[in-house]
């Protein structure tokens, strides 16, 4: 990946006397160099494409915020980029060192502080894993809401990093919405305490947003604070069969308007995407009549207040033209019917594993004619675009499959071409490239499509003034 | 035709924990659901009841008459060989009512909930004893499907337990099921067995349990969870059935728990560093060896 190398400021190779230096600061079985087989996996996350992957030189695994900001002054006296890497679980190449240098991992600073029940907030370390701070905190009658569907494998410093959405953002909100404090080490490797326990703090800028979706390239986390929820005690999913898009998306503000409800998710699939999941499933619902299926979740503190609105919500459906509505309001019927949501992505993994993955958000009443768009796209080039994803708040997953006969070269011919056509129309309509999955350096040179260049500045500023070497996470975002 | 499904209600085995240092269940906060394997119990006798249905409109010329629940069970009564219906029964606490809303709602007529406090630790033998006295109260049913086994009890007594009580015949792990003949059909079903499966004649009344490849469950509709909410369920005590106090509960049942335990796993960890073809050979020796032990348990 030269271009990358080129188009940034030259680095420093990570030599064996600075090993040597990491080895001091972490402790010897803490870094891994040298070794092809042991540092690959850190070359890559979670986008498919052997094109958006980098090696790195170096791995290190610190347990400390002093650690972590050690070796952030040795890379700046050195001129070395550093990566830092959560769970690896990513879909925008946030977490692969473009640059080489060395890649920081959490995976040691993987505990559950403090739980505060006073305040309802947790004090987590980044390397946690999300869902470890839901199944810790079931038995307190507490939940954080902001999980993404990857829960069972990220960690909770990836999300405030790529600022996570999921499926609840439609009632709960994005991972934003929850971080109140944070302790980060910054570019140059001074440790700063932002934020606090606090619903309020008007005390200056507002740096813990800004660190929230800042994606590593303002600071490393190394202290996170998470404000918590009642645990919700029912819970109904419907899973509700439309003729078409059109009647199914006009369904979803009368839930909200006619209904006076906010469901907790409202998630959306077109044709394709819930033929290639029903079949992988061999699920028995008559799928083949669908056009288009929503999954609607409510929750909340009593069972009879979530009858109501379920029932509410189905009835809203069926006089909107749902073809069927079915009920799941139990673990076993819960699970089958987001496994139908769930699988999508691995039915098509099982058909061409050559696809990118599309996380464009459009204004939620621009869903229909976005969706009638990414059909004319998958017409035209001739490749598959299963479209599911999150109707309530306009984030649509469009995921461009190949034909599973296409060859490398031609999948790489056309893909681009695909793209800039997916993102003007994006753009048309005035969304962005990315709802939840972040820019990388996979979205760079895309997101002129979206944003003027006055915003893109204003970024470049942000980040000069803080990692004036261009150290933390550089070829990511934008171009500086 | 009157289908009777025996339906348990069991905690949710994914969230069940155990109390570490008495050995049992912790209930309490535990989501209870319709013991899985009876889900197939439950779609087999809705598809039954559905060809059963067809097989006697075209015998008869016209569309059948089960169009309505009213209409179903009126017609029950007077013995009308042409129509059909299928009541879910269970055993339990008075929550136990939410599994029979739910079979309504994936297509049941009716259901009947068995709860009282003498019948509650009843073991195996005296909830056959308990249902057979339900089900001979429903009466005038063809057949009477179970599940294979329950997900917490494991036992898979229950079905056999309630033939034997009834003094009928019993098929248990049914695969396939055909209706052969006309209004007064008789069974061909298919019975697994461990290397195959074997193709049994049954005439009717006769009780069978299911496995899983005998269907694929429907999912509830919302039509179906409404008209559940409305179904009235009947829930028949001591005074409402024929049993003999003596026989049922705890102090009925002849089964004692004398003790529970978690087993223990023990897992033994050996290394084998195959570097030459000798090595190999008597790694992959070791492999089959164990394999072999293992089949042989």
């Amino acid at each position: 990946m030269e271009f990358f190398v080129r188009s940034e400021k030259k680095y420093n190779p990570v030599t064996p006397k600075i090993v040597d230096e990491l080895k001091q600061i972490v402790g010897s079985r803490y870094v891994i160099y040298g070794d092809e087989e042991k540092l690959q996996p850190y070359s890559h996350d979670e986008v498919p494409g052997a094109e958006y992957a980098h090696m790195p030189e170096a791995v290190v695994r610190p347990g400390t915020a002093e650690e972590i900001a050690a070796i952030m002054k040795l890379a700046n006296r050195e001129m070395i980029p550093v990566t830092p890497r959560g769970a690896g679980s990513g879909l925008s190449g946030g977490a692969v060192p473009v640059c080489g240098g060395i890649v920081v991992l959490f995976d040691r600073m993987n505990k559950i502080l403090e739980l505060d029940r006073e305040n309802m907030m947790i004090v987590v370390e980044p390397g946690v894993v999300t869902n470890e701070i839901n199944e810790f905190l079931k038995e307190h009658g507490l939940f954080y809401a902001a999980y993404p569907m990857s829960l069972e494998t990220c960690y909770i410093g990836g999300n405030v990093a790529e600022n996570a959405g999921g499926a609840k953002a439609v009632k709960y909100g994005v991972t934003s919405r929850y971080v109140v404090g944070l302790d980060v080490v910054t570019p140059t490797g001074e440790i700063v305490e932002l934020g606090g326990k606090l619903i309020k703090d008007v005390s200056g800028y507002n740096m813990v947003q800004l660190m929230v979706g800042s994606e590593g390239t303002l600071g490393l986390f190394t202290k996170i604070t998470l404000k918590l929820l009642p645990l919700p005690k029912a819970q109904v999913d419907l899973l509700c069969l439309f003729k078409n898009i059109e009647e199914a998306i006009k369904a979803v503000p009368k839930i909200q308007t006619i209904g006076g409800i906010i469901p907790t998710s409202i998630e959306f699939m077109n044709k394709t995407a819930i033929k290639a999941s029903c079949e992988y499933l061999n699920e028995s619902i008559p799928y083949q009549q669908a056009g288009a299926m929503l999954l609607i979740t409510v929750d909340g503190p009593d069972e009879q207040q979530i009858e109501r609105e379920y029932e509410s919500i189905g009835q809203l459906c069926l006089d909107a033209g749902a073809i069927e509505v079915y009920v799941a309001d139990n673990a076993t019927t819960s699970e089958r019917i987001w496994k139908v949501r769930r699988n999508i992505g691995e039915a098509y993994n099982v058909i061409s594993r050559r696809q990118s993955a599309e996380d464009i958000v459009v204004p939620p009443a621009a869903i229909p004619a976005m969706a009638a768009k990414l059909q004319e796209l998958s017409d035209k080039y001739d490749v598959m675009i299963p479209c599911f994803g999150h109707a309530g708040d306009g984030n649509l997953h469009s995921r461009i499959v190949s034909q599973p006969w296409w060859s490398d070269e031609k999948w790489h011919k056309v893909l681009p071409k695909i793209l800039d056509e997916l993102y003007r129309l994006t753009a048309e309509v005035g969304g962005r490239i990315s709802g939840e999955h972040g820019i990388g350096h996979k979205k760079k040179n895309y997101l002129p499509y979206v944003v003027s260049e006055n915003y893109i500045d204003m970024l470049r500023t942000i980040k000069r003034a803080m990692d004036p070497n261009n150290i933390l996470n550089p070829g990511k975002i934008f171009d500086l | 035709m009157r289908i009777i499904v025996a339906i348990k209600q069991v905690p949710e085995t994914k969230s069940v924990k155990m109390d570490e240092k008495t050995g049992t269940v912790i209930r309490e906060g535990v989501e209870a659901i319709v013991n899985p394997l009876d889900l197939y119990a439950i779609e087999t006798a809705i598809e039954l009841r559905e060809t059963f249905s067809s097989l006697v409109a075209r015998r008869t010329g016209h569309e059948s008459r089960v169009t309505s629940h009213g209409a179903r069970t009126c017609a029950a009564r007077t013995e009308n060989a042409g129509t059909s219906e299928v009541i879910g029964i269970s055993m339990g606490p008075p929550k136990a009512v939410t599994a029979l809303r739910e079979a309504i709602a994936m297509g049941f007529d009716s259901g009947v909930l068995v709860s009282d406090s003498a019948f509650a630790g009843s073991d195996t033998w005296a909830t056959s004893y308990i249902l057979a006295e339900a089900i001979k109260r429903i009466g005038d049913f063809s057949l009477v499907i179970c599940g294979e086994r329950a997900t917490d009890g494991d036992t898979g007594q229950v079905g056999p337990g309630i033939a034997s009580f009834l003094d009928l015949p019993v098929v248990s792990y049914v695969s396939k099921i055909e209706l052969i003949g006309g209004l007064k059909p008789t069974l061909r079903v298919n019975r697994l067995v461990e290397d195959g499966y074997e193709v049994l004649s049954c005439s009717l009344p006769c009780i069978l349990t299911v496995v899983k490849e005998v269907s694929v469950p429907r999912l509830p509709t919302l039509r179906g969870k409404q008209r559940a909410k409305r179904t009235e369920i009947p829930v028949w005590g001591r005074d409402d059935l024929d049993v003999d106090l003596s026989k049922v509960g705890v102090n009925g049942s002849p089964t004692r728990v004398v003790k529970i335990f978690r087993p223990k796993v023990t897992r033994q960890c050996e290394k084998v560093l195959a570097k030459d073809d000798e090595s190999i050979k008597e790694a992959v020796d070791k492999l089959a060896h164990l394999y072999l032990r293992l089949l042989c348990r």
